[in-house]
């Protein structure tokens, strides 16, 4: 047997190799018949994570979170859902809708659990670590907080914003609450005292906000821009501004990235030290509402008003969820193989 | 020249026919917790399959109920001291929406309808 040892180069020349880009492809989850208003993913549960969107179609549904597959559908809204949250094991669902309330759902059957009547649109719903208290806003101006032990008792009722509250937020262990609104300001309250702790007061309504607790970072955008706030001090860290008037962004779980989506209907991933756009992504046919990372970081998941969600990967080209790589080695392998049998007439020992 | 990222497949959509939640699923088997209190998990199997029995007795007993309603005139006692007659059609597989005809409403008669089950108190009608 003659063995040629021939580099590997002859074969597969390594620039060809290095310029084997990829592009990224996202997967469409349809099912939703109007515009998607908002996402939200749980924690990591032992069976994996999930994902809720909220429609104006009010039917919000809850979908495997690395695949988007759908698991099923919260039915009982009569209205269009404006706001939705799981919790961190995802047992539990919370939904904020048009038709005046805000419902509580079983997220293992789907089963509505508890519904709570509002005096107005309700927009946003979240709950404590614990699951037990379910912060209500909307527009009606008030922060209600119910506790889910006790549902008939009243909620505690929080007075102070001028105009309809878009988004509230527990934070700081939830002792404290962060809500925007309409009145362009973001202001924090404490839970146990009710009263306003700090006010932001900005040029233009808030588009949306996120809140992450690992760090205390507030993510906001106004206008074309994406802000970043401490959470507890209420101290602006850093702006971006974007190519267009931005609806939604999120933080990367390991703060390296974030990305943005709005009215060009188009994704950007911008690196969060440098601020540098790293890249857009076209897909959705409708402007972006709301965008959000999945909590193990792999992908993140948008709303349109094109009535889809779209999931993109962080890593483009890595194996996760549906997305598979064609490792080029595997590919490299084969046509080595092939050369060598053709050109040397090598017959396999 | 960039390469499209492969996938295994696209998202599954949703099933036209349910509201999902799949309760062969291993998260639903795992975590859901029946409605009677007996059927915990550490209640004995006697106990269980009497349970069981009375169960599968109720439901076949219903859903015999719902296939001996159709075509036949059925009076709705609803929430907010509502009463409806109508003839009722079908129901769909997760006793969301009952369809009826000739629903007789205060406003008038509908020729077709659905009426939202999680509004209906009881119903009676003849056998």
């Amino acid at each position: 047997m003659i063995y040629l040892t021939l580099p590997l180069s002859v074969f597969c020349p390594l620039s060809s190799w290095r310029s084997m880009a990829m592009r990224q492809t996202p997967l469409t989850c349809s099912g939703h018949t109007r515009p998607v208003v908002d996402l939200a993913f749980s924690g990591i549960t032992p069976f994996g994570y999930f994902l809720i969107s909220a429609c104006k179609d009010g039917k919000p549904m809850l979908r495997q979170g690395d695949t988007g597959d759908w698991i099923g559908t919260f039915l009982g809204h009569k209205g269009a859902v404006w706001g939705a949250t799981l919790n961190t094991d995802a047992t539990k669902a919370a939904t904020a809708a048009a038709d005046f309330t805000a419902k509580v759902w079983d997220a293992v059957s789907g089963d509505e659990v508890l519904s709570l009547a509002h005096k107005h649109i309700v927009k946003s719903v979240n709950f404590t670590q614990d699951s037990n208290c379910l912060l209500t806003a909307g527009n009606d101006k008030l922060l209600r907080i119910y506790d889910l032990s006790q549902p008939e008792a009243p909620s505690q009722e929080i007075a102070g914003h001028s105009a309809a509250i878009k988004k509230a937020l527990w934070c700081n262990n939830d002792k404290q609450i962060l809500s925007a609104a309409d009145d362009k300001t973001i202001r924090l309250w404490d839970r146990s005292s009710m009263q306003e702790v700090k006010m932001l007061t900005f040029e233009t309504s808030v588009s949306s906000m996120e809140y992450m607790a690992d760090g205390e970072l507030l993510v906001i955008t106004y206008g074309k821009t994406i802000a970043f706030y401490n959470a507890l001090s209420l101290e602006l860290i850093k702006t971006v501004e974007a190519p267009a008037p931005i609806n939604s962004a999120s933080l990367h779980p390991e703060k390296d990235f974030f990305v943005a989506g709005g009215e060009d209907f188009k994704l950007y991933k911008f690196d969060y030290s440098t601020k540098e756009e790293l890249e857009s992504y076209k897909g959705h046919f409708g402007p972006v509402h709301c965008v959000r990372f999945s909590p193990d970081g792999e992908l993140y998941a948008s709303g349109s008003e094109d009535g889809t969600l779209r999931l993109w990967q962080t890593a483009v080209g890595k194996t996760y969820g549906l997305w598979k790589c064609v490792l080029p080695g595997k590919s490299l392998f084969v046509s080595v193989y092939t050369c060598l049998v053709r050109t040397f007439h090598f017959q396999p020992v | 020249m960039a390469t499209p990222v492969s996938v295994l497949r696209l998202p599954k959509g949703p099933d036209p026919n349910s509201r999902g939640f799949d309760p062969n699923s291993p998260r639903f088997v795992a975590l859901c917790r029946t409605s009677i209190s007996t059927s915990a998990a550490e209640a004995d199997a006697k106990e269980l399959q009497r349970e069981q029995r009375a169960r599968s007795a109720l439901r076949e007993r219903f859903l015999r109920c719902l296939l001996t309603m159709t075509n036949k005139k059925v009076q709705f006692h609803m929430h907010e001291k509502v009463d409806v007659e109508a003839t009722f059609g079908a129901s769909d597989i997760d006793v969301l929406n009952f369809q009826v005809s000739d629903l007789h409403t205060p406003i008038g008669v509908q020729k077709e309808a659905l009426i939202r089950c999680q509004d209906v108190i009881s119903f009676t009608f003849d056998m």
